[in-house]
């Protein structure tokens, strides 16, 4: 498994402007531009780490946040094994929809099980100043809807931008395990040769 | 003469050959000596010989007789386009059912794309053996074979994606990619593609033909930009690919984009030709980028490529020959009066001439008919030589001394006023017997690079300064700012179904030109180059399109045209900005005879124009 690298699909979702372009560029080039255009549609980039000895290849997809983009954005989310919902801390607003980011998400990403679906919650631009969302607050929401992990990052500095993304892998990982153990002792074997008890008529 | 070998040879070119007179003077020359590049290249020596003696000997016989180049030779059931630059010449034969004007595009298309790619013609075959340069010319005559639809090659139109069925939002998104990559100063233009058809482009369409040739060169190395260990590669290594290669551009090309023609002085008719042919202003994409524009002496010359047009324009709308001089000549050539199909076009291209002696529409001394002359040449060839078969009775001095101005021109093309008005002295009296056209190859090609990334079917081409391709920084800052908007605009496009709009269920079939964009719209389905069989009115309207836009090319008084069988009728207007044919399915089939008034082809004029506002066009 070690050897193998696999190829994981993880989707930015938040308002417009809360900095998901920057923190997907932050993370795979270590660049910040402050003067980046809205997002139209989606963009991708991918990224190959090393996260416990699983050499993962993570395809980081960037949305567009804007309400006038959504037809183009929503038919990517399907396929994703990780979300990470992103706010900004410095727009209480942004804070307010996450809900409704994780509701959409899973309707269109059309999510089977929706309890234990990998998610991770960003409040991003930390090196603002004028803070509208207290950590406390965004940690009780996480608690609130499923135990989510949360972290404080800011793109600009790279404060934390790293240890987010690895550990969204890292839910990934732990789903997958969880899904092996299901592999083991739900499958059913389509090599093996029908009964030849049954007979017709 | 030659074998008529086979019935399945392609219409469009069943033989092209460059062939190079200077190699050729002696009596115990022999004719294989001169021929460069032959299509087919399996065809036999012999036969080789046989073809280019006799059409280079026609050729040099119209040409000392009548003093000007001869532009179509016709060959039993052929005929044969013909180009003569100084001692080459250039002729590609196809069916007779072609139209001259698009052959003569597909030849100036074809010529293009090797200066464009390989520079001077001349240098080329001095510095490249005959065998080196051969896979280039296969390559080109495959590009311009494949692909396109009939339609396209009969208007010599830029195949685009179908803009009606993609989300607009992704056309902006191709453009501010291109906006973003002018970040980067090195950065001149930019044209996005998806499989080779034209998303959004910051070039005029004749660059832009040329940019979106796919790649098959492998003396050009790729690079990997990912070397850096940020790791982008990954699973998408195989369909992702960098590369830049040197290409050249004419100072009057090269201009063109460097101050592209902004609307920053009162011209009213610029708009048209501002907006590239995914419908992005080009506007925009100036004043976004970081390039300064050197203000204070743009003026004059940023606007020569579109002052010609806003002359014809201005003085002659209905002359559907306007648009034809300057934003693409090199797709709609004059037939010249002295050897030209008919000579028919010679009243239109006067009138031509005498719109820009009157004066240029800013304000700008009138200049001399020299000038003119350099103008025209700089933008293609075709214009050129249509004035100077006009002026043949001039003599050779002044083609010197054309040729000194065009010299002189790259290096005072900054300075107005002293643009090439100045006549040169030196080498009018040498070379007198060689009244041929001023030798276009010695027109100073300016070097530049060709940036190009792809993502599987998305290609990202770039034209940038030369130094761009060692500098790693700045090739690494564009490739970086780009590849996500480009992975997700391949993904969008990708999913977006890009099959062409069908005629089915529609009770009419329309084709409608954009002669400054040169992009093409139309409800015929574009599948495969030949017009299936089955589709008869397809095959109508496409046959109709061919004759009719002959007839426009040939007569600037042409502006409506009603062309009937017994089955059909067909609606064509031409003006100096669009050319559009309109076929209404089921007419009547009592359309023959002598029309009378109540025929229903008489208000085809009026659905036409009803209809095609449904699709966004607008017949003016």
């Amino acid at each position: 498994m070690a050897a193998k690298s696999s190829l994981f699909k993880v989707i930015l979702l938040g308002d417009g402007g809360v900095g998901k372009s920057s923190l997907m560029n932050r993370y795979v080039t270590n660049k910040f531009d402050a003067h980046l255009f809205h997002t139209i549609g989606v963009e991708f980039l991918n990224k190959e780490l090393e996260v416990d000895g699983h050499l993962v290849t993570m395809q980081i997809w960037d949305t567009a946040g804007q309400e006038r983009f959504r037809s183009l954005r929503t038919p990517f989310y399907r396929g994703s094994d990780c979300c990470l919902l992103t706010f900004s801390v410095d727009d209480s607003q942004s804070f307010l929809n996450l809900g409704n980011w994780k509701k959409e998400f899973i309707y269109y990403a059309d999510v089977k099980e929706p309890d234990s679906f990998p998610f991770v919650v960003l409040g991003n631009k930390l090196d603002v100043a004028d803070r509208q969302v207290s950590t406390e607050d965004a940690q009780q929401w996480c608690r609130e809807n499923g135990n989510f992990p949360y972290y404080e990052t800011s793109a600009k500095d790279a404060t934390n931008v790293a240890v987010a993304f690895e550990e969204a892998v890292r839910r990934v990982l732990a789903v997958e395990d969880r899904g092996d153990h299901l592999i083991h002792t739900d499958t059913v074997n389509l090599h093996r040769k029908p009964r030849s008890s049954a007979t017709c008529c | 003469m030659m074998a008529e070998s086979t019935t399945l040879e392609p219409r469009w070119c069943s033989y092209f050959f460059l062939y190079d007179g200077s190699k050729v003077t002696e009596e115990g020359d022999p004719t294989r000596a001169g021929i460069c590049y032959f299509y087919p290249e399996e065809t036999p020596l012999d036969q080789q010989e046989l073809l280019c003696g006799q059409l280079a000997g026609v050729c040099r016989c119209i040409h000392e007789m009548s003093r000007s180049p001869a532009r179509l030779v016709r060959l039993r059931r052929r005929k044969f386009a013909i180009r003569m630059r100084g001692d080459f010449l250039w002729a590609l034969g196809c069916t007779m059912d072609i139209p001259d004007v698009s052959a003569w595009a597909f030849l100036d298309h074809l010529i293009s794309l090797f200066r464009f790619y390989n520079g001077s013609i001349r240098q080329s075959y001095q510095l490249r053996s005959k065998e080196e340069l051969a896979p280039q010319w296969s390559h080109y005559l495959d590009h311009l074979q494949g692909g396109a639809s009939e339609l396209h090659h009969i208007f010599s139109a830029l195949n685009t994606i179908d803009s009606t069925h993609i989300d607009p939002l992704l056309l902006l998104k191709a453009a501010l990619i291109l906006q973003a990559c002018q970040r980067c100063p090195l950065v001149v233009a930019g044209c996005i593609s998806y499989h080779g058809r034209v998303v959004s482009t910051q070039m005029p369409p004749e660059l832009t033909a040329m940019v979106v040739v796919c790649q098959r060169d492998p003396q050009n190395l790729d690079f990997a930009p990912v070397a850096n260990g940020l790791g982008s590669a990954g699973p998408q290594t195989p369909s992702t690919s960098v590369n830049s290669t040197a290409v050249f551009l004419s100072p009057a090309e090269l201009h063109a984009l460097r101050y592209p023609p902004v609307d920053r002085v009162h011209r009213s008719v610029s708009h048209p030709q501002q907006t590239t042919c995914a419908g992005k202003p080009r506007l925009l994409s100036r004043t976004l980028s970081d390039i300064p524009e050197p203000t204070g002496l743009v003026a004059p010359r940023a606007s020569f490529q579109t002052m010609l047009c806003s002359t014809g324009s201005s003085l002659s709308d209905e002359g559907g020959s306007a648009p034809r001089v300057s934003p693409e000549p090199t797709h709609h050539p004059f037939p010249s009066p002295a050897s030209g199909s008919d000579g028919q076009a010679l009243p239109h291209f006067l009138a031509n001439q005498e719109a820009h002696q009157a004066g240029w529409p800013n304000g700008l001394p009138l200049p001399r008919p020299e000038d003119l002359r350099n103008e025209g040449d700089l933008q293609g060839h075709t214009y050129k030589d249509s004035m100077s078969c006009d002026n043949k009775g001039e003599g050779a001095t002044e083609k010197r001394g054309f040729v000194n101005q065009l010299e002189k021109l790259s290096c005072v093309e900054d300075r107005d006023g002293t643009r090439g008005t100045k006549e040169s002295g030196k080498g009018n009296q040498e070379d007198d017997h060689k009244t041929s056209e001023p030798v276009e190859e010695e027109l100073p090609l300016v070097a530049m690079a060709l940036y190009r990334h792809r993502v599987r079917g998305l290609v990202l081409a770039l034209l940038v300064e030369p130094h761009f391709q060692n500098d790693a920084v700045a090739m690494e800052e564009v490739y970086h700012s780009s590849l996500a908007s480009l992975n997700g605009l391949e993904a969008h496009l990708c999913s977006t179904a890009l099959e062409p709009s069908s005629a089915q269920g529609c009770p009419y079939t329309f084709v409608h030109y954009d002669c400054l964009q040169n992009t093409l719209a139309t409800n015929l389905p574009f599948t495969g180059p030949p017009v299936p069989a089955g589709e008869a009115q397809g095959t109508v309207l496409v046959k109709a399109a061919a004759l009719l836009h002959t007839h426009f090319s040939q007569d600037a008084m042409l502006q409506e045209v009603i062309l009937r069988n017994a089955g059909s009728a067909v609606y064509g207007t031409c003006n100096s900005a669009q050319e559009t044919y309109f076929l209404q399915q089921g007419a009547t089939v009592r359309n023959s005879g002598v029309p009378n008034p109540q025929d229903s082809a008489f208000s085809l004029p009026t659905k036409a124009r009803h209809k095609l506002l449904k699709h966004g066009l607008n017949l003016l």
